[in-house]
């Protein structure tokens, strides 16, 4: 026989005000199994916590029930206390008074007689509770880093500087990731290359650090605390631990004319290469669709001139599998592609601008190479066509984003303070040169940033005009931009030498794949979803897995700096523990009733239900039955909701307790 | 009025106007982010037909035929409440003096407005008379605008209240008028006034 303790808060007035809370102790004390009932004015106070775990100690109860808030308020306060009292804490359960009740009703007997009858209720479902014991689980604790960017690369040090031992992971030869790339940064104009590589010097060096560029992630088992990770290291075809650097391949190479990537295709690379002379590593990596070694069998120049012997053909992809106790996503993002409409994708491309096929008209990440003291031209801006300086240069925000019906409606957040960065980096460098730029709205939130843009209108002469931009076309060596200035209310037309279209920011190719194979979620445009907007932006919904920088959203430098030291402290909140402690409300699969359809996995948000072989003796096969990793469940029910013969069951929301509160209705 | 498509370079825009329009009103014109406060708070903006912010737009891409040839700048009152409410410390009514000056110095009257001539022929009486002489003032400017019966009605009941003389009378120290329009315009020469 159960002794239940019923306790009803006054909530100050908030309860007391429309329920008659002393009808109410009376009534559900005369309820089968209440051995006390009692009000108190506070109950998450002090006194009115000592109150209950004296009742808990003098009367002997066997559960309690908490007539007062919301279990999202205080559930916790008394479970713990309840716990104190040296009770299970998981025979505690809260009846919500307050928001389903006080607060939505005016007339006090209707209240009252509402206020017992949801007491009952949880006095007949506090009675099927079982006692449940913690759920804990160890920790590995080393971490996983995946993306070589700036995001990932401070995550990487923030956790390495910790103590903890990370694996860094990169899909290009070298890590650096969009940020080697640009040119100077906003709002403050320092080159990026000098801020940027010696983090990725300290990468390389740093002795917690293991870094697998030309790398990706093949697989991803295991649950919070005890990640298995597959990595692919595919064949560089140069051996990273002979190679000194010298670059001798690169200069002998006979193939010269392949578009590198790294500059937007301005620039040329040879068949073996770095992809920018900072790399890191600095080893040179051959790519096999143009080498004339893996087409024909002929040449093997490299491998002749190179002293050490680095140069290895016979290279294969390997598969690394590392254990990690937390993985950090840190993907970053990738532009919109104006040069052609991406196939099946729900992007419809600019017919208007010419799908790129004007050769001066580039988008926002080509014109930093053009900048850049590194880059192509060696920091002289440069019309692609013909190599002439424009004089006349247009400039046009907004393209892919904010445009619902080209397929993206969100802002990408950085391209209003890069445009007045190029529009400076323009002045800089071309004195007697005019820049335009034709924009909606300008969006300089954030430290000295709307400083930074008013500063290119007012003293670095770039002429801003309000309005979008209708089409472009070749006219001579001129391009023809039709647009209009809404403040004027009219056409305006300019002949520029050369168009900059700031492209929307979008994530990798490929972000959704990753995504499957982490099993976290991720919306419409492929952006990875935090658990919660405001509350939990670095971590995803499943446990162990944190996000920073461009591949949860659009984020400039700043924030995903961050973000991604903000993901590193998650990390290292995680491993400062021994053992994980896990609230176990988690799911449970009657094995002998399951037929293992495997719906609950199908609907598993955390990626908790897995197949178990239940064998007899002999070892043989009897059935595939659903279990549900404890460490990864997130207690949602949603696999209980599907299961067709009724055999997963939530502890604490048991269908026999369901049935039960409604029968005490 | 048929509003012509605006073709924008360096050559059409005029910046060494612009910069001139800066030095005589002291104010930075490239400031302006386009909030549009001047122009509703302006009184008299529904009079002309390009508004003060616009006036100002206008300006920074070098268009001042534009406003030149409206009379935007002709109907602004000078009550400076545009200068006085700008969040951007752009001192408009200071624009407006320093392109009334620019106009008139460029073309004479506008063809836009008779305010200019109105001006032109009010200042003349002056330095003739030493004072003013409406007779004077309305015939000639009825006859310079062309519009030769203009407010005819009006005279004969100004002249019977004795508010419009047939015959002149002029000051008796003109020596010191003179003096005065001649240390202005040689201000305006060394660019001291507008």
């Amino acid at each position: 026989m159960s002794r239940i303790g019923v306790f009803i808060c006054h909530c100050g007035e908030n309860i007391s005000r429309t329920v008659d809370v002393e009808r109410v102790a009376r009534e559900v004390g005369l309820l089968p199994g209440v051995a006390f009932s009692t009000d108190y004015k506070y109950m998450c106070s002090d006194p009115g916590q000592n109150l209950l775990k004296k009742a808990i100690q003098e009367q002997k109860l066997s559960h309690v029930v908490v007539a007062a808030c919301s279990p999202r308020m205080h559930e916790r306060t008394f479970r713990k206390a309840v716990e104190a009292a040296g009770l299970n804490p998981f025979l505690c359960e809260m009846a919500n008074i307050r928001e389903h009740c006080s607060w939505v009703h005016e007339n006090k007997e209707e209240a009252t007689v509402k206020a017992v009858e949801i007491v009952g209720m949880m006095v007949e479902r506090v009675k099927k509770n079982r006692v449940l014991p913690t759920i804990t689980v160890p920790v590995t604790k080393r971490s996983l880093v995946i993306g070589g960017g700036i995001a990932g690369i401070q995550a990487a040090l923030d956790i390495a500087d910790a103590g903890h031992e990370v694996i860094l992971v990169e899909r290009e030869p070298s890590i650096g990731g969009h940020m080697a790339q640009l040119s100077e940064t906003f709002p403050t104009l320092d080159c990026s290359q000098c801020i940027m590589t010696p983090k990725m010097v300290d990468v390389a060096n740093h002795p917690k650090i293991r870094l697998y560029t030309y790398s990706e992630i093949e697989l991803v088992e295991g649950y919070i605390g005890n990640f298995q990770v597959t990595i692919r290291k595919k064949a560089r075809s140069v051996d990273e631990d002979k190679c000194t650097g010298c670059g001798v391949c690169m200069e002998k190479c006979p193939i010269r004319k392949i578009p590198n990537k790294f500059d937007c295709n301005l620039g040329m690379r040879p068949a073996i290469y770095v992809p920018f002379p900072q790399a890191v590593p600095n080893t040179p990596v051959i790519d096999r669709e143009n080498c004339t070694k893996f087409k024909t069998g002929k040449c093997g120049l490299c491998q002749k001139v190179c002293g050490p012997g680095a140069v290895d053909y016979e290279q294969e992809d390997r598969l690394i599998v590392e254990p990690v106790g937390a993985i950090v996503v840190a993907t970053g993002f990738d532009l919109y592609n104006i040069t052609e409409k991406p196939k099946g994708s729900m992007i419809k491309g600019y017919g208007e601008f010419g799908h790129g096929k004007i050769p001066d008209v580039i988008d926002g990440m080509t014109f930093e190479r053009l900048a850049s003291a590194s880059g192509p031209t060696g920091g002289k801006i440069l019309r692609p066509s013909d190599g002439k300086e424009p004089k006349q240069i247009v400039f046009i925000q907004c393209i892919g984003s904010r445009a619902r019906e080209k397929g993206i409606s969100y802002c990408s957040k950085v391209c209003c303070m890069y445009t007045a960065k190029h529009t400076m980096l323009y002045h800089h460098k071309v004195h007697d040169g005019q820049a335009y730029v034709f924009f909606m709205d300008a969006r300089t939130p954030g430290k000295a940033y709307d400083e930074f843009w008013r500063r290119s209108i007012e003293e670095e002469e770039a002429v801003y005009i309000r309005g979008m931009v209708s089409r472009l076309y070749q006219k001579g060596d001129k391009i023809v931009v039709m647009g209009s200035d809404i403040a004027v209310g009219v056409q305006v037309e300019i002949e520029a030498d050369m168009v900059v279209l700031a492209t929307a920011v979008q994530p990798q190719a490929g972000a959704d794949a990753l995504a499957q194979k982490l099993g976290i979620s991720y919306d419409k445009y492929n952006f990875y979803s935090e658990a919660h907007a405001k509350l939990r932006p670095v971590e995803c919904a499943t446990a162990g897995i944190y996000l920073a920088g461009a591949c949860q959203g659009p984020k400039d430098i700043p924030d995903t700096v961050s973000q991604a030291s903000a993901a590193a402290a998650k990390v290292m909140t995680l491993f400062a523990k021994d053992k994980l402690e896990r609230e176990p409300i988690v799911a449970r699969v009657r094995e002998a009733g399951c037929v293992g359809c495997f719906a609950c996995k199908k609907v598993c948000a955390y990626g908790a239900v897995e197949e178990k072989e239940i064998r007899d003796r002999q070892g043989n096969l009897i059935k595939v039955v659903a279990y549900v990793n404890p460490g990864v469940c997130g207690g949602c029910g949603t696999c209980q909701a599907t299961c067709p013969s009724k055999c997963v069951e939530l502890d604490g929301y048991t269908d026999e307790q369901i049935v039960a509160m409604i029968e005490a209705l | 009025m048929k509003k012509k498509k605006m073709i924008i370079s360096r050559e059409t825009m005029d910046v060494d106007f612009v910069r001139k329009v800066e030095a005589l009103s002291g104010t930075s014109v490239r400031r302006c982010f386009q909030c549009g406060k001047c122009s509703a708070g302006c009184p008299m903006a529904t009079f002309m037909e390009h508004p003060p912010n616009r006036v100002v737009r206008l300006l920074q891409l070098g268009q001042w035929q534009r406003v030149l040839a409206g009379r935007s700048i002709w109907y602004c009152a000078s009550c400076e409440t545009c200068s006085t409410r700008c969040p951007n410390k752009v001192h408009l009514a200071s624009i407006m003096d320093a392109l009334r000056k620019l106009s008139w110095d460029l073309d004479g009257p506008s063809k836009e407005s008779y305010v200019q001539l109105a001006n032109k022929i009010f200042l003349d009486n002056i330095r003739i008379y030493g004072r003013q002489y409406e007779m004077r003032l309305a015939a000639v400017f009825n006859v310079k605008s062309g519009q030769f019966l203009k407010d005819m009605m009006l005279g004969p009941k100004l002249l019977s209240k004795g508010k419009l003389k047939m015959f002149h009378s002029k000051n008796k120290n003109m020596p010191e008028i003179e003096k005065i329009f001649a240390r202005i315009e040689e201000m305006r020469r060394k660019g001291e006034a507008l």
